[in-house]
């Protein structure tokens, strides 16, 4: 091992919060060779990003400390240099890049002048030519595009991949020793980290700086890192090589962190997708309210009904293996969402932003169909379209035949319990004023399910223990769990009313790799237990591997690709779905 | 982890005990209830004629002999709410009662309560009322209008100037005692505050609540609605009523409220245009939910923040809009009035501090207590601020 460009010994951080303090970093040490990238993984919460931040001294003096520790830069004591000191640092022999690119660069300054700034700022004699002169020369580095004609552009004429190699030539001006990447792609396009993480290496090649690159992702440590080093709760519980900790790990901890990527996930669900679902099963209410003297009228045609359903789901599946006949719980033909752009005076539609355009999908009742593709490629829209929220400009869409658009709000009502939708973000998806027992059986009482509210009680009740979660969760307010319980809650709610369809939209993309896991395979359950058809929205390949049955690829607002996930992941015959799964970090290297 | 307390305490019930949690509300709140409580009494409170009296053996209550209609009807409704309130029933139904109940009051006190046309105060202190067993006065033993002639009071008497009579806060220049006028012209100042923002908050919340959800054309058609109506002077329009139809204070209270919602309205809207996009009101949407729960229920509680602190500063304003207009003169004639007070301080020819001060505080200290309440109830309102703040089980 080379000389240590950066050498952390002991590190504790301790931020105070409320009344007490919280031993963000405790402990940790590790060092970074010149030339060579250390890896920080861990979940949200583990003090990776506090950890990189201690390092920069970009924490506010009076929530943290640092009771014990040194941060050794070339020898040399970031901790005990004073506010000048630290600033002649900062920028110039360390660097730092941030997840967000929407809101890490000045919006009402030019991208050009964002450089220059940082350049004369630590350079004083350089005259505004020559700045002019290495600003361009930095945006040639990070590859962008005619960087000469650019200088002049705001950040809100960049896409968000050109943004953060704005960040990066920014970073890079002034040639630090070690550049510190805090999630640098997390918020990007599969297809666009892959040209970031490319690019990041070819300049570390080229300048020969180090890098201390902090992420969750194990594909992306597995093409950056040289070392890599986990932590859990503040403190580092693995460090070694890179191939080392990933093929041979260690601590139970990182063996968990592994075990929990979706690529490696064991597959208990391909089993099921085959067998047919037996009617009890696929009508799953509680024995003892099926077999309930007090079940009103509505109940009982409700369960008929299922039975019945259960009954033709089940010939049809039979028909299905004898005919090769699919059952198609949706139809959608020649779907456009068409978003009108308006200008001047009175409004008028000059274009459309084509959101969705003339799509046409089957949805075989039963199958978990995974629609992937970039973000802005109308995935989401599609989603919501099929559910109505977003009203269709054209086309069909059918659930069990039934025509969707042009039904009027009263008229959908009762079609909606057929379908639900559960959402992404944990932090907007439920209420924050309304109890969880409110937001789950109100629903159900709109829609007639139980008899009375405290039938509609032990229903959700019974709900949440199937997600898992204790039934006193009922009487506690969103605020009080965790993202990945919040998103059990949310599914709760989209299966309250007993559907047949439900849209996940991106419903793991912000929960950590292995609150992802549980939820994956929670619902491989759900869906085998309950029989339903499922459209998951996501940009996760590996998801879509473990998970779907069915892969639908969109780019731009078409289906480009579609078929079995095996075939389509396997062997993808159109050029983007071979360009975005090229572009997925591989944890095997 | 910490076991959670399970309780069963409904959104309305959690949010007031959260309200109330704070010291500042608690001061709000007690000076609310202060001019409650005078309002509500004031005739027993402040009053020439004796509460009872016993002459020759026959026990009478002048006070209620002269109760007026309204005195009635308030002091009717008071008790409804009161019951309505021990009531173990949920909020809608407790203000949809309580409104039942209070115009049921009206008919009834309209029908039954006949009070002398004429009241002549100097007769309290003649014969009639002097010579008897024994009588119980109010604490203020003058009423708001009694001049005091046949004492031979000179008016615009500093507090405790006067011998033989106690004015705590002195008199005015007619000679009426101030404390009786401060405690009757509570009533003017609470009722025009509250059915005032009463009114505009109803029509601000269902434009602005229609506007923000549907966007589109109502929303364009809303928003010119909202910008007409900021158009309006209020003040201006008040005095041209005034000017054409008389002093009312009911007109008041509706001219105030129904030009003063615009700005609830815009409040409302921007909410909403958020909210919409919001993942539980699309859910909501999605379990095809009714659209009043989908409003009022998912939508108005996350966007009510902004609101209650204008509400909170609306009454207020509404309390100041009556003060000006009774300040010009163009107040309520016969009722006292704060504002009228200050209009009296400004007019008379010395400056008398008790006459200035007084109705001045007053103003200040309800404009100050509704502030504190609309904080507290907004952060109240907030659960993941009032558990940072320690409330939290």
């Amino acid at each position: 091992m080379s000389q240590p460009l950066l050498e952390v010994r002991n590190l504790r951080t301790y931020l105070r919060s409320g009344g007490g303090e919280v031993k963000a970093v405790d402990d940790i040490s590790f060092s970074i060779p010149k030339g060579q990238t250390f890896c920080l993984v861990g979940e949200s919460g583990s003090g990776k990003s506090v950890s990189a931040l201690s390092v920069i001294r970009l924490l506010p003096d009076g929530v943290a400390s640092h009771p014990s520790g040194e941060i050794l830069l070339n020898g040399q004591d970031l901790l005990t240099l004073d506010d000048p000191g630290i600033r002649a640092v900062r920028g110039l022999k360390i660097a730092m890049i941030f997840q967000e690119p929407m809101t890490s660069l000045n919006p009402v300054m030019s991208i050009g002048e964002q450089i220059t700034e940082a350049l004369q700022l630590h350079h004083p004699d350089m005259d505004d030519a020559e700045a002019t002169e290495r600003t361009i020369k930095a945006l040639e580095q990070v590859q962008i595009p005619n960087a000469a004609s650019r200088f002049r552009d705001y950040p809100h004429q960049l896409s968000g991949g050109q943004r953060q190699r704005v960040m990066i030539a920014m970073a890079l001006a002034c040639e630090p020793q070690l550049l510190i990447a805090d999630e640098p792609t997390t918020a990007l396009d599969v297809t666009v980290q892959a040209e970031i993480l490319r690019l990041m290496r070819k300049l570390q090649d080229d300048t020969g700086m180090s890098m201390l690159f902090i992420t969750h992702d194990f594909g992306v440590v597995a093409q950056m890192a040289h070392w890599v080093g986990v932590m859990q709760q503040g403190k580092l519980v693995e460090v070694g090589a890179c191939q080392t900790v990933l093929r041979t790990p260690q601590h139970p901890y990182t063996q968990q962190l592994l075990a929990a990527v979706p690529e490696n996930l064991a597959k208990p669900g391909r089993a099921a997708v085959g067998a047919n679902p037996s009617v009890p099963e696929v009508v799953d209410l509680p024995p003892a309210l099926a077999d309930d003297e007090n079940l009103s009228d509505s109940d009982r045609r409700l369960l008929s009904v299922l039975n019945r359903v259960g009954l033709r789901r089940q010939a049809s599946q039979n028909a299905a293996q004898g005919e090769a006949e699919v059952d198609n719980l949706i139809q959608i033909r020649d779907l456009k969402v068409w978003f009108p752009i308006k200008k001047g005076v009175f409004r008028q539609t000059v274009d459309y932003v084509k959101a969705v355009d003339e799509v046409s999908l089957d949805i075989p009742r039963g199958e978990i169909v995974a629609l992937v593709g970039e973000s802005g490629c109308g995935k989401t829209t599609l989603g919501r379209a099929v559910l109505q929220l977003e009203l269709p400009t054209a086309g069909s869409i059918r659930i069990d035949g039934q025509e969707l658009t042009g039904l009027s709000a009263r008229e959908l009502r009762p079609l909606r319990r057929k379908m639900q939708i559960a959402f992404q973000d944990p932090q907007s998806s439920l209420n924050p004023r309304l109890l969880v027992e409110t937001t789950l059986t109100e629903p159900m009482k709109v829609h007639g399910i139980g008899a009375s509210h405290e039938q509609r009680i032990e229903l959700a009740g019974q709900l949440l223990e199937d997600m898992q979660l204790s039934r006193e969760s009922l009487w506690r307010y969103p605020h009080e769990f965790s993202g990945g319980q919040r998103q059990r809650i949310g599914l709760a709610r989209a299966l309250a009313l007993n559907p047949e369809f439900v849209v996940c939209d991106e419903i793991t993309s912000a929960l950590d790799v292995s609150v992802q896991a549980e939820i994956l395979q929670l619902l491989l359950d759900i869906r085998r237990r309950r029989n339903l058809t499922l459209l998951f929205i996501t940009h996760n390949i590996g998801v879509v591997e473990y998970l779907s049955d069915r892969t639908v690829v969109m780019y731009k607002g078409t289906i480009v690709e579609e078929g079995l996930t095996a075939k389509v992941c396997g062997a993808p015959e159109h050029p983007y779905t071979q360009k975005l799964l090229s572009a997925v970090p591989r944890l095997v290297v | 982890m910490t076991k959670p307390v399970i309780s069963r305490e409904s959104f309305s019930a959690r949010i007031w005990r959260k309200t109330l949690a704070g010291v500042g509300v608690k001061l709000g709140l007690a000076w609310v209830a202060l001019l409650v409580f005078c309002a509500v009494f004031a005739p027993f409170l402040a009053n020439s004629m004796p509460l009872l009296m016993s002459k020759g053996g026959a026990i009478s209550a002048p006070v209620l002999q002269y109760l007026s209609v309204e005195d009635a009807w308030i002091l009717a409704s008071f008790f409804i709410a009161l019951a309505v309130y021990r009531l173990n029933i949920d909020g809608g139904k407790q203000v949809l009662l309580f409104l039942l109940g209070s115009a049921l009051a009206a008919l009834l006190v309209n029908s039954f309560v006949k009070p002398p046309v004429l009241v002549i105060y100097d007769d309290f202190r003649g014969p009639a009322y002097m010579q008897v067993d024994w009588k119980l006065m109010p604490p203020i033993p003058y009423a708001p209008v009694d001049y005091l002639r046949d004492l031979g009071s000179k008016g615009l008497e500093a507090p405790f100037a006067t011998e033989g009579h106690t004015h705590l806060m002195g008199t005015e220049e007619n000679g009426a005692d101030v404390l009786s006028r401060m405690i009757h012209a509570c009533r003017i100042s609470l009722s025009i505050g509250l059915i005032a923002s009463g009114i505009a908050l109803a029509i601000g919340i269902v434009v602005g609540g229609l506007m923000g959800y549907f966007s589109g054309v109502v929303d364009m058609l809303g928003m010119r609605l909202v910008e007409i109506f900021e158009d309006i002077p209020t003040l201006f329009l008040l005095l041209t009523f005034v000017a054409f139809f008389g002093r009312s204070l009911y007109m008041m209270m509706v001219i105030i409220g129904v030009t003063g919602w615009s700005g609830y309205a815009r409040y409302v809207r921007q909410e909403f245009l958020k909210l919409r996009k919001q993942d539980y009101v699309q859910a909501a949407v999605a379990s095809g939910l009714p659209l009043t729960s989908i409003l009022f229920r998912h939508m108005l509680p996350n966007g009510v923040a902004p609101l209650l602190v204008a509400v909170s500063f609306g009454v207020a304003g509404a309390i100041l809009s009556e003060a000006t207009l009774s300040f010009l003169g163009l107040g309520v004639v016969d009722a006292p009035s704060w504002g009228a007070m200050l209009d009296q301080a400004v007019k008379s020819s010395t400056f008398n501090w008790w006459m200035a001060v007084f109705p001045g505080g007053s103003i200040f200290m309800t404009v100050f207590a509704y502030n504190l309440i609309g904080e507290a109830f907004r952060d109240a309102i907030d659960p993941r601020l009032s558990d940072k703040a320690g409330v939290k089980s």
